[in-house]
């Protein structure tokens, strides 16, 4: 039996995610413990896949041990596993069903005084990013309506997800970029400061950068930030000359 | 987290990319002449400018709009920099209009260079501002709503395509389509370097030092480095 009105404040507190900053875990656990209340199961969960495709919890509806455990052990077997390995939801009826298909994860689920269980992909467009799992106390499964409501919930969250995602991985590209870019502008700065100072040009002056940082094995980057900042050694092994000379040896 | 910004109607940004893409936009050397193109403006540059420092030009349609890019480079000021500061479009349709006291120097330069307007417009990624997307046109004149809404889009499909190009190298390299962007500013790098050493003062002030005489004398910015690095002009 689905409460309407929570419903429509559920599905509204999780669009309003999608607009604001928010925090991935946070939002779980707002979606894991609002399945509960909607769908009078006992317990809910949410497991994430990392880059690799592999499972791990991500939220629950409570913090009981038991039920934490319960997640632990999907990483292979259980319905949060074939939800989201099969992109599709799982139901079992019966403590029996539950034992037939996952024996493992059955005898720990009973022992929490789980029987039941479903389980909905949270997918979108053929990308799965992991799964809600529900338990319930009595033998009687969800029905198709209640089906249908949790997996509405799990793809709004599965937006927010990918969106997160997406955010981060821009981040994280954004940054290399303009960290090489960086890297170049401030190797071509040494070049000038050690032309400059052993009064050589700068094509040379990248010969000695070069072989430094070879010999040191360091990154260009880092020495030419050192030889920038003054702080750099490099200048030991290639003192600057103070006076001109007419010929070019170092 | 906005999904996606809302002026970005997914069927111009289908249309652009497709336009783009028939322009051959994907290489570095002809993404500016094919937004100048879709735009259809005289020129067109794209600039990548992150944390305030301008860290150079991706590609610049002509040579009018590489010595528009100097003058910007040269200043310190200009639309793209406007742009990546506000995040937000800048204007300029007529750069001799006399009530305008703004970017004076900036105006001053591009008018001598042979163009008459100029916008810029913030190449965003995600959350991120990397640069800019300028447009410039040889006659005064606004841009329509549609080259607007167009040219918003071509700074986010030019930003997907530079993204693109970096997410192909390993962290730590630079994109090999955007090796030039640090290239031609390299005379300007070593001269900053060496002046850094003629003055005593850091890379920052000798950037400064580097531009003001540059402004002071009318010169490119790129032209002094290169007497700089040919030692025929020292600062100290």
């Amino acid at each position: 039996m689905t409460n309407e009105q929570l419903l429509v404040e559920t599905l509204v507190a999780l669009a309003d995610t999608l607009v604001d900053d928010y925090d991935v875990i946070d939002f779980m656990q707002t979606l894991a413990e609002r399945s509960v209340e909607l769908l009078d199961v006992a317990a809910a969960g949410i497991m994430l896949s990392d880059a690799n495709g592999h499972l791990s919890h991500a939220a629950c509806s409570s913090e009981q041990m038991r039920l934490v455990e319960l997640f632990e052990l999907q990483l292979e077997e259980g319905p949060c596993f074939d939800a989201f390995r099969l992109q599709a939801s799982v139901r079992a009826a019966t403590g029996e069903e539950t034992a037939r298909r996952w024996p493992r994860f059955a005898e720990h689920a009973r022992e929490g005084g789980f029987v039941a269980v479903s389980a909905v992909p949270l997918r979108l467009r053929g990308v799965a990013v992991g799964a809600l799992n529900l338990f319930s106390e009595e033998d009687e499964a969800l029905s198709d309506d209640d089906l249908r409501v949790v997996q509405a919930m799990a793809d709004i969250a599965t937006i927010g997800i990918l969106q997160e995602r997406l955010i981060r991985d821009q981040n994280v590209l954004t940054t290399q970029l303009e960290s090489a870019l960086q890297s170049r502008v401030v190797i071509e700065q040494a070049k000038g400061v050690v032309a400059e100072r052993n009064r050589i040009d700068v094509d040379e002056a990248f010969r000695l950068i070069r072989t430094y940082s070879r010999s040191s094995n360091r990154r260009l980057g880092d020495v030419a930030r050192e030889i920038i900042a003054g702080n750099s050694d490099f200048f030991v092994a290639n003192p600057p000359r103070r006076e001109k000379t007419d010929n070019a040896s170092s | 987290m906005a999904m996606t910004k809302p002026t970005l109607d997914p069927a111009r940004v289908a249309r652009v990319s497709t336009a783009l893409d028939d322009q051959g936009a994907d290489a570095e050397h002809s993404l500016c002449v094919a937004c100048a193109n879709v735009a259809q403006v005289s020129g067109a540059g794209v600039v990548l400018i992150m944390h305030g420092r301008a860290l150079g030009t991706v590609c610049c349609s002509d040579e009018i709009a590489e010595t528009v890019e100097d003058v910007q480079f040269t200043l310190g000021e200009g639309p793209c920099i406007d742009a990546f500061d506000t995040r937000r479009p800048v204007f300029i349709p007529d750069l001799a209009a006399a009530d305008v006291v703004r970017w004076a120097g900036f105006r001053e330069g591009a008018l001598a260079a042979g163009i008459r307007a100029a916008f810029g417009f913030p190449i965003l990624v995600g959350p991120v501002c990397i640069g800019a997307l300028n447009l410039y046109r040889d006659r005064a004149g606004d841009l329509s709503d549609e080259q607007i809404a167009d040219a918003e889009v071509l700074a986010h499909v030019a930003g997907r395509i530079v993204m693109g190009w970096q997410s192909v190298a390993g962290a730590g390299s630079l994109a090999r389509q955007l090796e030039q962007v640090p290239a031609n500013r390299a005379v300007v790098h070593q001269a900053t370097g060496m002046i850094s050493v003629q003055a005593s003062v850091s890379v920052d002030d000798a950037v400064a030092l580097l531009r003001a005489y540059a402004f002071a004398t009318n010169r490119a910015a790129h032209d002094v480095a290169a007497d700089v690095v040919d030692r025929a002009l020292r600062f100290g």
